[in-house]
């Protein structure tokens, strides 16, 4: 990072005293995270403790630059700065003040550790609980895959924790704004008992999820003495980006703790609000500002070209009404692009890779500058469009936050393995699962010879494997003896295992991979994402078990259940086991693909952006769940009002136009719509993104 | 407005040119659009195209100001909105036909099963213990299936839930036997789908008008979106339509209705009816038009229809049906117009009175058409059956004669091209080590060149190698002792073997997609297998839908899904234009063949040559004592019509009137009635599918018994 292009203002607020408390806004784009960058670095170099120093930030991916700045040689040797979400901040506080809460908080057992819950392992526990009642004829009015039920009902008790009402309140809330088939207002009351249920279990096993954490951090831990000594005394210098997509009890909090900070330095966008439907609360952060000395405005931009800046602002006055009529300027040609005789889907994408081909080999513009964006990023879609660009050589990274273990082979193949080792758990792998298992774990093998030793050696009745031995000759030859001698140093490998004591699960496959299937000779000994994904399952499993454990008496044998307790659940999609991919090695060198939501909330601009499928009403409607509402449960929402088709259209407007426009605040140059006239499902697509576009068109052709 | 059409009166034509005017005369504001509502999918692209080439001709960009949409895709564009409104999630699924008549046909055997004597009471006394046994393995299974189906439709057309239906059989004064087993299984039917997060496509109605009804302002906002509403077909608009319709044009009320009321043809088992139409026109339209003058027909055929609706209307022995068919009478053009009459030409209409046998009556028709066709290979012509199994019959006989021929019965065959090859490529990654699952792989790979005569040696020459290379490995992945290949290389021409070389390349790459999740390796494996943009496509869109099946059913791989692959590909159409068969069937590119389709199918088309076939009294039924049903079956006692039966019983349940309570039989007689006048309109709409010829025959029917219809002696002059 250099300073060279640093504007005075962000000078001032970079090297303002030790003792000031800034309150800094402005548009995306107009250089606010490089102030906190710098701002970071240069308390660092004033020399303050690292550990002194605390960075607040709504979620991990927004804070991102500080981490990697945090790391640079810049930042000096010593401590660590702490870089954290609220949430986190619960955490590791709850963790460390147990003692102090645990019987408070009405805990069953507050002399036992606390268990901390991942999204995962919570919605393991929901289901666990929400099960039955099904049977019992919970929910039966709506159409939901259970899975998005479970974490609907766990969204719930987040929402009320993060708002601040008491979780029993949710039912209530949801049934007073109800305005459609009064048959469905029995869910709400189903959902509010699931949810009474599920706090319950969690106090009578000492199980946080996210919900409870932040309860007991700040409505018990806080307002301790002891624990708001130990935490003011640690942390007196604070940096708190993007304070307008966080949740309004951190900015309860922050009310709070903020004069007790020698210094601090606030940074708010003012067109964000991105978050909502997770619970940001643009407004409460903005009351911020009053408890700061100075508030400073920037109003450059350093990203959207004139062209993109017009566009932009011509968009959101058509988009939403309250937009104002003062923008209508013109928007030079070359600035926005479309493909004009597209009737399939698979015809935009080919003229979508077709123009990134154009801009990266011809326009020179380098492929880390330009993003493909969709509302929904389907895998199919993923796949299509970075395989397009891939056989263009031009090279793409998906950022999708994260793909469950579940479609990885290689998870696949070890979870296969680890059943045939335990034919207690009597789960028969069929001879589809086995072959594949094979394919991977030996090294040089194909499909062909996979299939056929899978067909003589695997009997699944028994759950067993036979000797390669045993095999007739003419079948060992075809074969090759050289898979044949793998084969059986595996036989053996499990044959041996299942002689010896039971090991959980995550010990049994680390064991398997260490000594067998990174060997030479095996498949992951070259095989390096396998390796990796190898890695994610281990830990997944181990977070599972660690997690599963307490809330289980303890019995021999107990991790046998787990274990398959872990697989059934993954075939389920109860868990997920997603995992981060390394999307952010090689952030400069690929274009990138990703939902709009998630390239806005890595902040930072580029020069080219794709839209596809502007007309999908993706890009307007937020996601419909029915068990949940995330402005109804909102701060803002006055009680017993109800939520009509105004109330949906109004937010929807709103959303779309400071989406639209943040997307092109972050964008230099050109914007190309992916447009066809039927949709990836073989829908016509007609949403209001396209109209708002076309009635722009219309506009700036008159 | 509410306009009466005539057949071959242009009814698309003027609609089209309608919304383009609207459009072009900018009477809409920004967000608004003419919305066309119409009957079947083929449609939909046939306007849409259509007045997309109108608006582009007036330099306005395409595509943008009009909707044009059947029932079903409406009601799929309303709920998409506010699915949770009515407890739906996000991306709720729409389970096809084909899923739901599977799920319908466990929940009726699971009934069967749990109950397998209640329905003794509606068995013939006369049937002996063994013979009713067999009934019940044999019969019941498919008459409680086919019940439930219809029993299902109808509650939800009647937005009956499971669950008030409970309430409403509680309360029910009398015992309703067929209602209870309706409910049942769809009480369970209900639950299936529910679980797996889906909705059917009669859901997506009732769901639609729910959503309109309760929510106001969504409701004015449609309206407001939609200031002109265009009705295509409007004589089969069902109850539901015309209730969702209503509520759309309330207010500024520009809503055109154009129908014949002739033609309603899709009437049994739904709410559907022609009278609403005739109501709406009578009653509500603030303006009405006749649209009379028809083009299509040369004279006598015209004279031959209108002396069908004159003796309908005045002889019909059965007084009741007498309002089947309804004037206006077709005119034929007036001198000058564009689209005059063929010549009139007496001899062109043929009535053959003979007592053909059903075999004899195809061999006649084949004759006739063997004859015919090589002399007018610039004519179209047509076999309208009255059901599909008889044009499957048909298409049959035809082929055995070499005569060449295209057939528009069920599903098309572009879509079943398309998935039928990706079928067969992964049926063979499925069980690699088949060679004969190789070969058909090959076939399908190379399938281009079909069509190619001089590539015809190659391919049966690669094919039989591929078929007798007995371990697969060795060619696919050979080993340096062991290369089947290089083995059989010698003396080999470099053309074959550089074939092999080539289609092995992409079998490794095609085997390495087996590491892939379903969605993805059909997207890469579609990548080498199509090109046409609509294959592609299709294959787009089975990629997330085999995805989802997959993540319903964890338990199944590629040999599961394989089975799934061609069924979900048959019910894609039902919004999709992923055909070229879907944009509109044109007879005019099949001259010199022979066209087998459905009465049913063939509404809305024309052809030069038509041969109407089956019009005997048991295809189409006059209410006499001689005249037998299809939907009463043997077994059942007193000739009832359980379908229907079990339908009067639901009506039962929600009927308010003293005097209306269920009353076994009438029901029966009812659909007796409705179903004869169905089939003088479906006979009426065969005759006005002809331009210059007509020949009609009938035959005796399978037990021999059947004579010629009624309507069918009328047209002959042979009734008294």
């Amino acid at each position: 990072m250099n300073q060279v292009n640093l504007t005075q203002r962000q000078r001032e607020v970079i090297e303002a005293g030790a003792d000031s408390r800034i309150f800094l806004s402005g548009q995306a784009g107009c250089g606010k995270t490089t102030v906190g960058l710098e701002r970071m670095l240069y308390l660092l170099e004033q020399g303050i403790p690292a550990n002194s120093l605390l960075v607040l930030s709504p979620q991990r991916t927004l804070a991102a630059p500080y981490f990697d700045a945090s790391t640079s040689p810049r930042a000096g040797p010593g401590g660590q700065v702490s870089i954290l979400t609220v949430g986190g901040l619960a955490q590791r506080t709850v963790d460390l003040f147990w003692p102090l809460a645990a019987e408070t908080a009405g805990f069953t057992h507050p002399d036992q550790p606390p268990v901390f819950l991942t999204l995962e392992t919570a919605q393991y526990y929901m289901a666990h609980l929400v099960r039955p009642l099904l049977e019992e004829g919970f929910f039966e009015s709506i159409t939901i895959d259970r899975n998005r039920l479970y974490s609907q009902i766990i969204d719930n008790l987040n929402k009320s924790a993060v708002i601040g009402f008491p979780h029993t309140e949710i039912g209530d809330r949801l049934n007073s704004a109800w305005l459609g088939d009064p048959g469905q207002r029995r869910i709400y009351q189903d959902a509010q008992e699931s949810a009474s249920r599920f706090r319950a279990y969690c106090l009578e096993h000492n199980l946080l999820d996210f919900s409870l954490q932040l309860e007991v951090f700040l409505d018990i831990l806080w307002p301790d003495p002891v624990v708001r000594e130990y935490l003011t005394q640690i942390y007196q210098y604070l940096i708190y980006d993007n304070v307008e997509e966080d949740i309004p009890r951190a900015h309860d909090l922050l009310r709070d703790w903020l004069p007790e900070f020698k210094a601090a330095l606030l940074i708010y966008d003012t067109g964000g609000g991105y978050r909502k439907f997770l619970g940001a609360d643009p407004e409460t952060g903005q009351a911020l500002s009053q408890l700061c000395d100075q508030q400073i405005e920037l109003d450059d931009s350093f990203a959207a070209s004139q062209g993109i800046a017009n566009l932009a602002n011509n968009l959101r006055s058509v988009i939403s009404p309250s937009g104002g009529s003062l923008y209508r300027e013109k928007v030079p040609v070359g600035v926005l692009s479309f493909p004009h005789e597209t009737r399939f889907y698979p015809q935009m994408l080919d003229w979508v890779a077709e123009q990134t081909r154009s801009l990266v080999s011809e326009a020179q513009i380098p492929p880390g500058e330009i993003v493909i964006l969709a509302p929904y990023l389907s895998d199919s879609l993923r796949f299509s469009i970075m395989e397009r660009l891939q056989a263009r050589g031009i090279p793409v990274r998906s950022h999708r936050p994260s793909r469950s273990l579940r479609d990885e082979p290689a998870s696949q193949a070890l979870l296969t393995l680890a059943a045939l080792a335990h034919p207690g758990w009597h789960m028969r792998p069929n001879t589809y699962d086995v072959t594949q298992a094979l394919l991977l774990a030996l090294d040089g093998m194909d499909l062909v010879r996979a299939k056929l030793l899978t067909e003589i050696v695997y009997r699944s009745r028994e759950l067993t494997l036979a000797p390669f031995e045993q095999i007739n000759p003419d079948m060992q030859e075809r074969i090759t003896f050289l898979h044949g001698n793998h084969y059986t140093q595996l036989r053996s490998w499990i044959l041996e295992f299942q002689a010896g004591p039971p090991l959980p699960l995550d010990h049994f496959l680390r064991k398997m991979f260490g000594e067998v299937l990174s060997q030479p000779g095996f498949g992951f000994h070259h095989d390096f994402d396998a390796v990796r994904v190898a890695a994610s399952l281990i830990e997944s499993i181990r977070k599972f078990r660690l997690a599963m454990e307490p809330a289980q008496p303890s019995q021999g044998g107990l991790e046998f259940d787990l274990g398959s307790e872990y697989i059934s659940m993954l075939q389920d999609g109860v868990i997920s086991a997603q995992y981060l991919e390394a999307w952010r090695t090689g952030t400069d060198e690929a274009v990138l693909v990703a939902p709009a939501y998630t390239f806005l909330m890595m902040n930072r601009p580029v020069t080219a952006q794709f839209w596809l499928d502007p007309g999908s009403s993706g890009w307007v409607e937020r996601l419909s769940q029915p068990l949940t509402q995330p402005y109804v449960l909102s701060r803002g929402w006055p009680d017993a009002q109800l939520w009509t088709d105004a109330h949906e259209v109004e937010t929807n407007q709103e959303n779309l136009a400071r989406l639209a426009s943040g997307l092109l605040y972050r964008c230099r140059e050109r914007l190309f719509l992916g447009l066809a006239d039927l949709g990836e499902s073989g829908f016509e697509q007609r949403g209001a993104l396209l109209q708002a576009f076309q009635q722009v068109l219309q506009e700036s052709s008159k | 407005m509410g306009i009466s059409a005539v057949p071959g009166s242009g009814k698309t034509f003027v609609l089209s040119h309608l919304a383009a005017d609207l459009i072009a005369r900018g009477g809409l504001e920004p967000g608004q659009e003419v919305l066309i509502v119409t009957l079947v999918n083929s449609a939909v692209d046939n306007f849409s195209g259509r007045i997309s080439t109108l608006i582009s001709k007036q330099g306005l960009l395409p595509r943008i100001g009009y909707r044009v949409r059947t029932l079903h895709g409406l009601a799929h564009d309303i709920v998409r909105e506010r699915p949770e409104k009515v407890g739906l999630e996000e991306r709720f699924a729409i389970i096809d036909e084909r899923e739901a008549e599977l799920i319908s046909k466990e929940a009726a055997n699971a009934w069967l099963s749990a109950n397998p004597n209640t329905l003794d009471e509606y068995l013939d006394p006369e049937l002996d213990e063994n013979k009713r046994d067999r009934v019940r393995r044999q019969q019941l299974p498919d008459l409680v299936y086919h019940l439930a189906l219809a029993f299902i439709r109808s509650a939800k057309d009647h937005r009956l839930t499971p669950e008030l239906l409970r309430y409403k059989l509680d309360a029910a004064p009398a015992r309703l036997p067929l209602a209870e087993m309706g409910w049942a299984v769809y009480k369970d039917y209900q639950r299936a789908i529910a679980y797996r997060g889906a909705v059917d496509f009669d859901d997506l109605i009732r769901l639609a008008l729910d959503l309109l009804e309760r929510d106001s302002d969504f409701l004015e906002r449609l309206q407001s979106r939609w200031p002109y509403i265009l009705e295509d077909e409007a004589q089969d608009s069902s109850q539901t339509q015309e209730e969702i319709l209503r509520l759309l044009a309330a207010g500024q009320g520009n809503w055109v209705r154009v129908g014949d009321p002739n033609q309603a043809i899709f009437e049994t088992f739904t709410t559907a009816n022609p009278q609403y139409l005739l109501d709406f026109i009578r009653q509500e339209a603030d303006t009405r038009r006749e649209l009379p003058d028809s083009g299509r027909c040369q004279p006598a055929i015209i004279a031959a229809a209108n002396q069908l609706i004159d003796w309908v209307m005045q002889d019909h022995p059965e007084e009741a049906a007498r309002n089947a068919l309804t004037t206006p009478y077709i005119q034929p053009t007036p001198p000058g117009d564009p689209q005059p009459n063929p010549p009139d030409d007496p001899d062109g209409i043929r009535f053959i009175d003979r007592k053909y046998s059903p075999d004899e009556e195809i061999k006649a028709v084949v004759d006739s058409i063997e004859r015919w066709l090589p002399e007018h290979p610039q004519e179209t012509a047509a076999v309208l059956v009255p059901r599909n199994a008889r044009g499957v019959e048909m298409i049959n006989a035809l082929k055995q004669r070499g005569i060449p021929t295209h057939e528009l019965l069920s599903s098309t065959q572009s879509t079943r091209a398309a998935a039928g090859a990706l079928g067969n490529l992964i049926t063979y990654l499925g069980d690699p080590t088949s060679a004969a699952k190789l070969a058909r792989v090959y076939e399908v790979w190379r399938r281009s060149w079909r069509e190619e005569t001089e590539k015809q040696d190659l391919l049966a020459d690669i094919k039989k190698r591929i078929r007798g290379c007995s371990q697969v490995e060795t060619f696919l992945a050979p080993r340096p002792d062991r290369d089947w290949l290089s083995e059989i290389s010698e003396g080999l021409p470099e053309e074959v073997l550089s074939e092999l070389e080539e289609f092995r390349n992409h079998v490794i790459h095609w085997q390495g997609t087996t590491r892939l999740p379903i969605d993805q390796m059909i997207l890469t494996l579609s990548q080498d297998l199509f090109t046409e943009p609509a294959d592609l496509a299709l294959a787009h869109k089975l990629a997330l839908v085999l995805r989802k099946a997959a993540e319903d059913h964890p338990d199944w791989r590629l040999p599961e899904l394989t089975g799934e692959l061609g069924s979900i590909a048959r019910n894609q159409r039902r919004f999709i234009g992923f055909s070229e068969d879907d944009s509109g069937f044109n007879p005019d590119t099949y001259k010199g063949k022979m066209v087998v389709t459905t009465m049913h199918k063939a509404k809305g088309l024309e052809w030069d040559r038509v041969y109407l076939m089956s019009v005997n009294n048991y295809d189409f039924p006059s209410n006499q004592t001689f005249d037998t049903y299809i939907s009463e079956k043997w077994f059942i006692r007193g000739n009832l019509n359980l379908e229907t039966e079990a339908l009067a019983q639901l009506e039962a349940t929600h009927s308010t009137g003293e005097y209306d309570w269920y009353e076994e039989g009438v029901a029966t007689q009812q659909a007796r009635l409705d179903y004869v006048k169905e089939r003088l309109r479906l006979f009426y709409v065969g005759i006005t599918r002809a331009r210059r010829e007509l020949i009609v025959t009938w035959n005796t029917g399978r037990q021999g018994n059947a004579g010629a219809s009624l309507p069918f002696a009328a047209l002959t002059g042979k009734q008294e």
